[in-house]
C-alpha cells in the first residue's frame, strides 16, 4: 500500500467515524440528557456531560408515570403478536408453498394485495370495526350502542397480529426446500401437519428468527393503533405513553429523556445481539 | 433471490386439476388439500376481517356521512370531495406531504448510496458503521422524535448551541413557521438512511467483481468505475428504493405528531396528519375516508409508475 492509498484509507475512516457519530448522537444526546440535574438541563449554554449523574432519574420518571407498566404493556403485546403471527403466518406460506389446491394461486395473489394496502386506506374502518364488535363493552349483537374492542386487550393484539408480509416470506423460504423430504415422511406414513411441524419448519428456522425479529420489531415500535383504540393509563403502550406524557409535562426533559430510553433501548439491544437476521429479513423483503 | 425461487414455483400451482390415479393417490391428495385449507383458514379469515372488508369499507364511507354514535350512514355522493378540495387546511397539507417528499427522499438517498459504496469495501469497524447507520430505521419514531424536539429546542438544545459557538442566533425551529418544515425534514433524512443503505449494500454485493478488474486493467480510475460500472447497475435498486421512500415519506406520520401536531399555523400538517385529525378528533368519518382515498391515490400512482418503469412487481427486485 503506497502512501496516497494509505492517507485516502485514513480519510474514508476519519469520514464514516464522523457520520456515524453523528447518526447516534441523538441516542447519546437522550441518554447524557437523562442523567442530568433540572439546573443541569437549564443551563446556558448547555453542558454536554452532565455535572452531577443523576441516576434517579429514572426512578423519578417512573414515579411520575406509570413507564413500567406501558413498558410490560408494550413487551406483552410485542410477544403475543409475534407468537400469532409465527403460528399463522407459517401455517398459510406453507400451505401457499408446498400443497397443490385449486385456488392457491388466486390466494397467493391476494396476500400480495394485502401486503401493498397502505395503513390510511383502512385505518378508519378498522378503528370502527374495533369498536363494533358485537356483545363486547355493551354493544348489541349489531355492534351499537358501546364501546366494543374499544380500551381492551382484544384491540391492542388481534387486529396488527397477522401481516401479509409474513407470510410472503415463509412462502418464499419454504418454497426452497426439496421435494424428496416431504415425500420420504410420507411413505413413512406421516400426516401433512407432521411433515409441516416436525420435517419443513425445522429447516426454515433463520426464516422464523428474521420473521420474529421483524415483527417484534413493528409491535413495539407501533404508535397510531394502540393510540386510537386506548385511553386508559394502565393499557398504554410505551410509545404512546411517551406521547402523553410529553403533552401533560412536556418540560421535564430528563423525564423525557429517560421514557424515551426506555422505549429504544430493548431495540437498540435486541439489533446489536441479532444484526445478522435483522439484516437478512430487511434486505430479502426491502420493505416494511 | 424472490424472482427465482417464485418462477420455480410455477409448475406446482398451475396444475390445478389432477389427473385420475389410483386410489391412494386420490385419498392423499384430498388429505393434503384439507389440511391446506385448514392451515389457511385463520389467516385468510385475519386477513379479509381486518384488510379486505376495511379497504372496501374506506371507499363506501367516502361517499357517506356516517354517524359515529348512532353506527348510521348516510349516501352523499362527491359531497365529501368537494368539500375537501374546498378545504385550505387540506390543500396545505397535500403541498406540504410533497414538499417533505421532495426534500426527504433524495437527499436521504445520495447519502445512502455514497454510505454503501464506501461500506461494501473491506473496512475496520465496517459492522459497527452498519449498525450506526440502520439504527434510526429500527428504534421507534416517538421516542426518537422526543430527542429531536429536544435538540430543536430554542434556548437549550444541541441546535442552537452549536450555531452560538459559532456565532449565530439559532431560530426557534418548531414553533415557527419557517424552520419547523425543515427541522421535520432532517429527521426524516435522518431516520431514513438506514434502509435506503440495506437495499443498496444487497444491490451491490451483486455486481460481480470481475467488471471491476477489468475495468481497472483497462486503467480506469476508482472515481470513474464508480460512475461507468456502479451507478449503471444500481438503477434497478435506485428505483426500487426511489418508490418504496416516496410511499414511505408520503405516509409520514409520528415524527409531525410528536414534534409540531402539524404546526405552527398548520405549516407542518401533513395528509396523514389531516386524516388523523378529521376522523379522530373531529369524527366526521366519512370526509376522512375521502381523504384517504385521495392518499391511496397518489400512492397508487406512485406503484404503477414503478411497474411501467420496471416490468415487474417491486418486491421482486
Amino acid at each position: 500500500m503506497d502512501a496516497t492509498q494509505r492517507i485516502s484509507r485514513i480519510a474514508l475512516q476519519l469520514a464514516l467515524a464522523i457520520a456515524s457519530l453523528m447518526m447516534i448522537a441523538p441516542f447519546v444526546w437522550m441518554l447524557l440528557t437523562s442523567l442530568k440535574s433540572p439546573a443541569d438541563i437549564g443551563s446556558y449554554p448547555p453542558s454536554i456531560i452532565p455535572k452531577d449523574w443523576i441516576w434517579a432519574n429514572y426512578a423519578d420518571a417512573m414515579a411520575a408515570a406509570p413507564f413500567l407498566t406501558y413498558f410490560k404493556n408494550s413487551l406483552l403485546i410485542s410477544i403475543g403478536h409475534t407468537v400469532i403471527n409465527l403460528a399463522l403466518a407459517m401455517m398459510a406460506g406453507y400451505a401457499l408453498a408446498r400443497i397443490r389446491f385449486r385456488g392457491s394461486t388466486v390466494i397467493f395473489m391476494g396476500v400480495l394485495a394485502t401486503m401493498m394496502i397502505p395503513t390510511y386506506a383502512k385505518i378508519v374502518p378498522q378503528y370502527l370495526i374495533a369498536k363494533s364488535v358485537p356483545f363486547f363493552g355493551g354493544n348489541d349483537w349489531l355492534g351499537r350502542g358501546g364501546t366494543g374492542w374499544l380500551d381492551t386487550w382484544w384491540a391492542l393484539i388481534i387486529p396488527g397480529a397477522l401481516t401479509p408480509l409474513a407470510i410472503f416470506l415463509f412462502r418464499q423460504f419454504y418454497l426452497t426446500l426439496p421435494r424428496e423430504l416431504e415425500e420420504a415422511a410420507r411413505i413413512d406414513g406421516m400426516g401433512e401437519f407432521g411433515i409441516f411441524t416436525r420435517v419443513m419448519t425445522p429447516l426454515v428456522k433463520p426464516a422464523v428468527a428474521t420473521v420474529a425479529l421483524i415483527t417484534f420489531e413493528n409491535s413495539w415500535n407501533n404508535f397510531l393503533w394502540p393510540l386510537l383504540v386506548t385511553t386508559r393509563d394502565d393499557l398504554r403502550v410505551i410509545q404512546v405513553g411517551l406521547a402523553v406524557f410529553q403533552q401533560t409535562e412536556g418540560t421535564q426533559w430528563a423525564f423525557l429523556m429517560a421514557g424515551s430510553a426506555l422505549a429504544t433501548l430493548p431495540m437498540i439491544v435486541l439489533f446489536l445481539a441479532t444484526q445478522r437476521y435483522f439484516v437478512q429479513g430487511f434486505a430479502t423483503a426491502g420493505l416494511k | 433471490m424472490a424472482s427465482t425461487v417464485a418462477s420455480e414455483a410455477q409448475p406446482s400451482t398451475a396444475a390445478a386439476p389432477v389427473p385420475p390415479r389410483g386410489r391412494r393417490h386420490r385419498r392423499l391428495g384430498w388429505e393434503q388439500r384439507r389440511a391446506a385449507w385448514l392451515m389457511l383458514a385463520p389467516a385468510l379469515v385475519h386477513l379479509i376481517w381486518w384488510i379486505g372488508i376495511p379497504v372496501v369499507a374506506t371507499f363506501v364511507l367516502a361517499f357517506t356521512n356516517y354517524d359515529v354514535l348512532a353506527g348510521t350512514a348516510s349516501f352523499v355522493g362527491f359531497d365529501n370531495f368537494v368539500e375537501m378540495f374546498s378545504d385550505d387546511v387540506w390543500n396545505g397539507a397535500i403541498w406540504h406531504t410533497i414538499v417533505y417528499t421532495f426534500f426527504t427522499v433524495p437527499v436521504a438517498m445520495a447519502i445512502a448510496v455514497i454510505v454503501a459504496v464506501l461500506l461494501n469495501q473491506k473496512l475496520r469497524a465496517r459492522a459497527w458503521y452498519r449498525a450506526a447507520f440502520f439504527l434510526p430505521h429500527i428504534t421507534a419514531t416517538v421516542a426518537i422524535a422526543m430527542v429531536w424536539m429536544w435538540m430543536f429546542e430554542p434556548r437549550v438544545g444541541l441546535f442552537n448551541a452549536i450555531l452560538e459557538w459559532f456565532g449565530f442566533t439559532g431560530p426557534a425551529w418548531l414553533s415557527d413557521p419557517n424552520t419547523a418544515m425543515p427541522a421535520v425534514i432532517v429527521v426524516g433524512v435522518w431516520q431514513g438512511i438506514g434502509l435506503k443503505m440495506l437495499i443498496y449494500l444487497a444491490a451491490l454485493q451483486s455486481i460481480p467483481t470481475e467488471l471491476y478488474e477489468a475495468a481497472s486493467i483497462d486503467g480506469a480510475s476508482k472515481r470513474r468505475q464508480f460512475w461507468s460500472i456502479t451507478l449503471p447497475l444500481l438503477r434497478p435498486a435506485t428505483f426500487f428504493v426511489f418508490v418504496v421512500s416516496m410511499i414511505g415519506a408520503f405516509q409520514v406520520f409520528e415524527q409531525v405528531y410528536v414534534l409540531t401536531a402539524g404546526g405552527p399555523a398548520n405549516a407542518t400538517t401533513v395528509m396523514t396528519y389531516e386524516i388523523y385529525q378529521t376522523a379522530f378528533s373531529e369524527f366526521r368519518i366519512g370526509l376522512a375516508c375521502a381523504q384517504s382515498v385521495v392518499l391511496f391515490a397518489f400512492l397508487l400512482v406512485l406503484t404503477l409508475i414503478s411497474r411501467r418503469m420496471t416490468g415487474k412487481d417491486d418486491h421482486e427486485t
